[in-house]
Parts: structure tokens; C-alpha cells; sequence
């Protein structure tokens, strides 16, 4: 393996659910220590995309390689790829010490190793004190830091995280981004992250990669994707407005959306609700074709009583191309 | 409930257990080790050649029973547990079927297919060692028992963590390291409790020895019936039955604390099997359980032949007519339609008994771990208090004050009660667990009356557990032998009583027919079961 060649080459994979096709022929590829967030609605993907990689479901076609080497068809355990779920499968009847050196006991590291290993993976993750505990003993966001300990002390060659923030609670979920994003740097780990939660995948990723229906679009660093979405789906995905154009559809960030009066010129639209977005006022309205509208607004500015009926007017928008 | 409701609905349900079953017993053996002169009296008693012998027996049948039930038992557990194949649902829910089988239906499957004249030891005549004495009764438990593992083992497999199992592997860990650090305990778990379980009933068992072997067979359970009533020696009898409960408490409080490890941990992904594939290891299991299927088909399916086309002269459906013939009445003392309607009273009487009592207690232990734990030490005692003991004590204590002979179905219906209750309670535990308060206090905050909100909110969501609840006690008390045969008198005798008696008279076609008649009740409470989508735990 050169130095220029990707550390992971995913080409053509494809999967299916008793014969419905849950991937279509995905590829991308991954440098070392690079930190890949994939982004998509349940259902789209992702976690058969997991899987797939892991070893612990079969694709119906494709090829992986890893560091150099062919693992499409190698077993699990054998494929050095540590896997994260939503829950932390921590083994309950072990303490917190127990479970990171499960690993690399395994491997028959000499005792003093296994020590130094795990010692420094607890003060990685800030898990001093809670040596002896078991998880019973732990918060969710505690027993998440626990695993990806253990994940990291099997030396991994990949790391792949699906969705392990989604039952966080909002405040300590900030806090264990950081964490994680310092701890599996500081490690050098290639990773990739799966999960809905768009502001999570943006903040984490060096690159983000959008999936729906099975099929990866458009994948490059955080900000070049929001500014440049490509497609209708991907647009409304991120949060954007999609509105027809002469030229084709446009994008149109809910803050670059305004409204005026019906008589005015703009795209005709219902106020539903109107309320509080932290310090802005946030809008929905309804247009003629059915589909909603989002508007946020600077909290001073006056806004429309639901059932009014308003033109919508942008000054800024994005270009989009590709499959609706 | 509140707790001055909860005490009303409760209190009834407890007494009813406490004076039919724990007060009975405890009398029983207050009376016989005072009859039989105290502790030395006692030991002399169970110490006694044929007593020790019956001990002994008990322990021999229980522990081969155990052992074989458990190395046949394990793989084709763990094949049902783990992999996904063609029919497994139903085949598993098959497996029930010979755990609802009258004991005596089993005796005469054994008979049918390596007795005399049997379908397999007259083709293969090195098999008919199976027909009789311990190899038959061994076989008899296997075919009752080899089940039960079966289930525990699978339900053991489906407890264990699916995520755990991947990230084991993720982690580097080999099929076999998964085996170890995962899956391969709870499913020894569940096996242990099969075999627990398969030890009881094998060291209690009463009809396979009594009918397979003879006196020298006799399990403690065969040898205290026959030393009340043969030999006329209640006090002994009392006393061997004080021995058994002694020395069966210790495989029956263990066999209470491993059911509970074999609940499925909260919260975790739901289970799936997988394929076969080309596993060679599950292919190898596949095969041993469709020889442990065809073993068990093959047993119900002798029944049903020599119903059709009995041993010696008659021709087909001979047997049936010789069942509904005067001769039988007159034989048995009651006719056939006599018998059915006897054992269909009883079995409704005691299910009706057994799923009310279920429900006020399984209902007043939700969400109450500590409550649950006492009520339920209570609860399973009648799988310490065998058959033979409670039908023993009740006898001694009640039937004297229910006037005798006339009324002794109630004690019938009452044993029979007690004893299915465990096994409905167990139906009825898993959904009555799955209540959450929310949809009730939604109904009261809408104006409905407790009891209301009951009726339209709880009830509708235990209605399956219910009917499964039901099901299940209905066809245990289909079966129920033990205890029927020690108190019912010839004019309320029920199928399997005379199942028992029609060989004493040379009606071994009529027996046929009998068993037949109630193997197909059987089958068709089994297809209530299956086909109306319930699961049922053992």
C-alpha cells in the first residue's frame, strides 16, 4: 500500500433486506486518521452501511479494502474494526476496568501492558474513579465513554460509531462530541460516524457524506456541503427551503426567507404558527402547492398572525442540481 | 390497587393456596410423624428397605432423565434459540404439546411402539427393551422432558445480548469467545433449568413407573400412594412424603433463582435469529433436532394409529366402539361419555379457578419486585408439593369435612387448580409485567372510575395472557393423572383414571381408543394455542 492510496476503499457496495435493496452500490473512500460523518433520515442506510464494513452483515456485491488489504469476505473478528452502537453493550456482570482490558486480554498483551493500556484510555475519557464500577453504577453518558474506551484499547484499525449519541441527554451530549472527537484523535483512529442529527455531523466530521435510499451523495468537507447541498432531498435535509425557480429549484436558508404582504410579489403562503426559536421568531407557513415553509426571524422584527396570507421573498439562494 | 382493595382481592387468593394446599400438608405431616412416634419413628420409616428403595429409584429415574434430557436437549435448544429456519415457529410451539400430553397418553405411546406387540419393537426386536421397566420409564420422562430443556435452552439463547455477541466480535473475539463471554451462559442457564425441572418431574413421576415397571420401579411419589392406599400405612406414607419435600427443596429453590436469571435484560434490541446457511455446525444441530421431532411426532402418532387399527382382533375403529360399549361402562363403572364430561368438568372448574386466582395475583404484584418475590416462593410451591402429597393431604384434611364420597370432585377440581396454577401464572407474568400506568391513569384523568379504566384499558392488553393462561391450565388438567387417580371414586372418573384402570380389565383397545380420545384434546388446545398467535412459557 503507497502512501497516496486511500487507508479505506469501499467500491460498489450493495446490500439488501430479504430482497429489498437497502444499499445501491455505494462508494467512497476514507485517508488514515480521517473522521467520515454519513448523514441521513432512519431508514436510509446507514447502520446496514456499518455492518457491511464490520462483517456482521453479508453485501450482495461490492468490495471493501482496508489499509491495503482485502477484508469483503473476511469474518468479524478477524477484520480489526471496532463497532459502536446506540446502546454501549457493556458486559454487566464486569467493572469498568473489566471491560476496556477485555480486548486486549484477548490479544495476550502481557499483563503490564494491558495495565498502561487501559490506564491511559481512562484518563483519555476521563473515567478515573470509576475503575471499579459496574455499568449499572454509570450514567449513559459514562457507559458511552466506557465503550469507546474499549473500543480504542483493541487498537482498531476503524472505528465505526452508529447513532452512540442518540439516547444522550441534550446537555451531556455536547460535552461527549468533544470528548470523543479529542480522544479518537488523539489516537489517530480512522472513523466513521453515522447519525440523523445533522448539527452533530457537521460539527464532528472532516467530511460529511449525505445517504438516502441507500445511495451516498454528495461527500466533502462540512461547509461545502451545507453551502452546496446538490439535490432537492439532501436541501430539505439540511434544513433548507426548496422552492421552483425559472432557472430550476433553489434553496433558501429559512433566515434568508421573508415575508411580505399578499399583495406584493413573492410565492403565496399561509402563516400556520408562529413562536419562539431562542431568540428569533420562527414561521411556518403553508404554500399553495401543499408543502410547508420555515422562516426564522430576528426576534425585534413584527411578524404575521397565524391564517394570514403572505408572499415569500429571498434575496439569497442556492442552486440545485442533480435527482430531485 | 389501593391497599385496602388490594388486601380484599388478594387475601382470598392467598387463603384459598394457604388452606388448600399449605395447611393440608402441614397437617399431613404433623399427624404422621406423631402417628409414626416422632423422629425416630421417621427415620425408621424412610429408612425402611422398600421406602430407601423408592428413594433411590426416584433419585436414578431423575438423574438419568436429567442427564439424557439435557445432552439431547441442549444442541436442539440451541438450534431453535439461535437459527432461523422453515417452520421453526411452530415447531416450537409444537414442542409444547408433549408437556400438555396426559402422562398416561405417553405411558401408551411407549407401549404402542416397543411394548408387545408395538409398531417398532415388532419390526426391530432389539428396541423392545424400551417397552418396559427403567429403559421405558426413561424414555416415557425423555418424551415429556426432552421439551422442556429444549425451550429453556432457547430461551436462555434469546436472552442473551445481540449487540454484545457483535461487539465481542468487533472487539476480536472468536465465534467461540462469543460462546463463552455471551451466549453460552444464559443458554447453560436455561438448560440447567430445563434439567432442574426435568429432575423434579422425573424423581415425582407417577404413571410411567406404575404402569412401565411395577412396584420395583416405584418412584417416592408411586411408593407414598401405594403405601396409603395398598398397603394402608398413611403414617408412613406421611412420612416418605415429609422425605421427598426435604430432599427435593434444595433442587427446587435453585431451580426458582435460575428462572429468574433467564428474563431477557430491559431495553436491548429485540432478538433475531439467523440462518442456517452453510454452517456445518447448524446443519449438524438441525439434524438432531428433526430426529428429536420425529421421536416426539412418532409417540403421538402410535396413539393415534392403534386408535385406528388396535392390537389383536376388532379391525379398524374397533376400539372406538369397545370404548363406547356397555361392556366398558359396566368395567369402569361410569360410561364413556361419563368419563369425557368428568374430565371436561374438571378441567373448566379448575381453570376457572386457577386463571382468576392468576390474574388477582399476578395483578397485585406488578411493579412490585419485593411483593413478587414473596408471592412467589408461594406461588410455585405446588411444584415441591407433588401430585401424590397434595392430593395425600387433601384427602386427610378436607374430605372429611366435605361429607365423604359425595363430594370428593371438589377436592378433584381444587388439586387440579393448584397445580396448573404455577404454569398460568407463568403465561399470565409476562404480560401483566408489560402494563405501564400510562393508558389507565390517561382513562382516569378522562373521568373513568378505577374499575373502569381496569376493564377498558388493562384488560384488553392481558386478554391474550388470559386466554393462554386458560389454555394452558385447561389442558394440564386434561391430563391430570396423579392426583385424580388418588381421589376420585369409579362414579367420577375421568379419562385418564380409566385410562389407568382399562388394562387391569383386558381393555387394552378401549384403552387405546381412550388415549387417543385424549390426545386429540390435547392437540386441539395446542391448536388454540398456536394458531391463535400465543406464546406460552414454561
Amino acid at each position: 500500500m503507497s502512501s497516496s492510496d486511500p487507508w479505506l476503499e469501499v467500491r460498489g457496495l450493495s446490500a439488501a433486506w430479504e430482497r429489498t435493496p437497502v444499499l445501491r452500490s455505494v462508494s467512497f473512500s476514507l485517508a488514515a486518521g480521517e473522521f467520515l460523518v454519513l448523514l441521513g433520515p432512519n431508514g436510509s442506510g446507514k447502520t446496514t452501511l456499518l455492518r457491511c464494513l464490520a462483517g456482521l452483515e453479508r453485501p450482495t456485491a461490492g468490495s471493501i479494502r482496508l489499509g491495503g488489504e482485502e477484508i469483503t469476505d473476511r469474518p468479524t473478528f478477524r477484520r480489526g474494526i471496532g463497532l459502536m452502537f446506540q446502546d454501549p453493550a457493556l458486559f454487566v456482570n464486569r467493572s469498568v476496568y473489566e471491560n476496556i482490558a477485555y480486548a486486549p486480554l484477548l490479544q495476550r498483551r502481557p499483563r503490564a501492558e494491558v495495565a498502561e493500556e487501559v490506564g491511559s484510555l481512562i484518563d483519555l475519557l476521563r473515567l478515573s474513579g470509576f475503575e471499579d464500577r459496574r455499568p449499572d453504577q454509570l450514567s449513559g453518558g459514562e457507559r458511552q465513554r466506557v465503550a469507546l474506551a474499549r473500543s480504542l484499547a483493541a487498537r482498531p484499525r476503524l472505528v465505526l460509531l452508529d447513532e452512540p449519541f442518540a439516547s444522550i441527554d441534550v446537555e451531556v451530549k455536547a460535552e461527549l462530541h468533544a470528548e470523543f472527537r479529542r480522544a479518537l484523535r488523539a489516537r489517530g483512529a480512522a472513523v466513521i460516524h453515522v447519525t440523523h442529527d445533522r448539527e452533530e455531523g457537521m460539527f464532528l466530521g472532516d467530511r460529511v457524506g449525505l445517504l438516502f435510499d441507500g445511495s451516498l451523495e454528495t461527500v466533502g468537507p462540512p461547509r461545502s456541503v451545507y453551502a452546496n447541498p446538490g439535490t432537492e432531498r439532501a436541501a430539505r435535509f439540511l434544513g433548507y427551503n426548496v422552492f421552483p425557480s425559472p432557472s430550476g429549484p433553489v434553496a433558501v436558508h429559512p433566515t434568508e426567507l421573508r415575508w411580505g404582504p399578499f399583495e406584493g410579489p413573492g410565492t403565496v403562503a399561509t402563516v400556520l404558527s408562529v413562536g419562539a426559536s431562542g431568540r428569533e421568531n420562527r414561521i411556518v407557513a403553508r404554500r399553495e402547492d401543499g408543502s410547508q415553509a420555515e422562516l426564522l426571524r430576528p426576534g425585534g422584527e413584527a411578524v404575521p398572525a397565524p391564517g394570514v396570507r403572505v408572499r415569500l421573498l429571498w434575496d439569497a439562494s442556492v442552486a440545485l442540481t442533480g435527482p430531485a | 390497587m389501593r391497599p385496602g382493595r388490594d388486601a380484599l382481592a388478594v387475601g382470598p387468593a392467598i387463603a384459598f393456596i394457604v388452606l388448600f394446599s399449605l395447611v393440608p400438608v402441614a397437617l399431613l405431616f404433623a399427624t404422621s410423624l406423631a402417628d409414626s412416634g416422632g423422629l425416630p419413628g421417621f427415620y425408621a420409616a424412610v429408612g425402611s428397605p422398600l421406602n430407601a428403595r423408592s428413594i433411590g429409584n426416584s433419585l436414578v429415574q431423575g438423574g438419568l432423565s436429567a442427564s439424557i434430557a439435557v445432552a439431547v436437549g441442549y444442541p436442539v435448544g440451541v438450534f431453535f434459540g439461535r437459527y432461523d429456519w422453515p417452520g421453526r415457529s411452530v415447531l416450537r410451539s409444537f414442542l409444547l404439546v408433549p408437556f400438555l400430553l396426559p402422562s398416561l397418553v405417553v405411558v401408551f405411546g411407549i407401549l404402542d411402539l416397543f411394548g408387545p406387540s408395538g409398531l417398532v419393537s415388532s419390526t426391530v426386536p432389539a428396541l423392545s427393551f424400551l417397552g418396559g421397566g427403567l429403559p421405558g420409564i426413561i424414555a416415557a420422562n425423555l418424551v415429556f422432558n426432552v421439551p422442556v430443556v429444549v425451550l429453556f435452552t432457547a430461551t436462555g439463547s434469546e436472552s442473551a445480548s445481540p449487540e454484545l455477541e457483535e461487539t465481542v466480535a468487533t472487539l476480536g473475539g472468536s465465534p467461540r469467545r462469543a460462546y463463552r463471554d455471551v451466549w453460552g451462559p444464559p443458554t447453560l442457564v436455561g438448560a440447567s433449568v430445563g434439567g432442574l425441572l426435568t429432575f423434579l418431574f422425573s424423581a415425582l413421576s407417577f404413571a410411567p413407573p406404575l404402569l412401565l415397571c411395577g412396584p420395583r420401579c416405584y418412584t417416592a411419589e408411586a411408593q407414598v400412594w401405594s403405601l396409603d392406599q395398598n398397603l394402608l400405612q398413611p403414617a408412613v406414607a406421611g412420612d416418605l412424603a415429609l422425605a421427598m419435600v426435604l430432599l427435593f427443596l434444595g433442587p427446587t429453590i435453585l431451580y426458582l433463582l435460575l428462572v429468574r436469571r433467564l428474563r431477557a435484560t430491559p431495553g436491548q434490541r429485540s432478538y433475531r435469529a439467523r440462518p442456517i446457511g452453510h454452517r456445518p455446525v447448524a446443519l449438524a444441530l438441525g439434524v438432531l433436532s428433526a430426529l428429536v421431532l420425529v421421536a416426539e411426532f412418532g409417540v403421538m402418532a402410535a396413539v393415534l394409529v392403534r386408535t385406528a387399527v388396535p392390537v389383536g382382533s376388532g379391525g379398524f375403529g374397533s376400539a372406538w366402539a369397545a370404548l363406547f360399549s356397555a361392556r366398558t361402562t359396566a368395567q369402569i363403572g361410569v360410561s364413556a361419555g361419563g368419563m369425557a364430561a368428568n374430565t371436561l368438568l374438571f378441567a373448566v372448574g379448575a381453570t376457572a379457578i386457577a386463571v382468576l386466582l392468576g390474574i388477582v395475583l399476578g395483578y397485585a404484584v406488578v411493579g412490585r419486585p419485593g411483593r413478587a418475590y414473596g408471592l412467589g416462593l408461594v406461588l410455585f410451591l405446588p411444584l415441591l408439593i407433588s401430585p401424590v402429597l397434595l392430593a395425600f393431604s387433601l384427602a386427610s384434611s378436607w374430605r372429611p369435612l366435605l361429607g365423604g364420597e359425595p363430594n370428593v370432585w371438589i377436592l378433584v377440581i381444587v388439586s387440579q387448580a393448584i397445580l396448573a396454577m404455577p404454569f398460568a401464572l407463568q403465561s399470565l407474568q409476562i404480560p401483566l409485567s408489560g402494563l405501564s400506568r400510562g393508558p389507565r391513569e390517561a382513562a382516569q384523568t378522562l373521568g373513568a372510575s378505577p374499575w373502569q379504566a381496569f376493564l377498558e384499558t388493562d384488560l384488553p392488553r392481558v386478554r391474550n395472557g388470559v386466554a393462554t393462561a386458560g389454555l394452558f391450565a385447561f389442558a394440564l388438567g386434561l391430563g391430570e393423572f396423579t392426583a385424580t387417580y388418588f381421589l376420585v371414586t369409579p362414579r367420577y372418573a375421568t379419562l385418564t383414571v380409566a385410562l389407568a384402570r382399562l388394562p387391569d380389565v383386558r381393555g387394552y383397545a378401549v384403552a387405546d381408543a381412550a388415549a387417543g380420545l385424549l390426545l386429540l384434546l390435547s392437540l386441539a388446545v395446542f391448536a388454540a394455542l398456536a394458531f391463535g398467535g400465543r406464546r406460552v412459557e414454561l
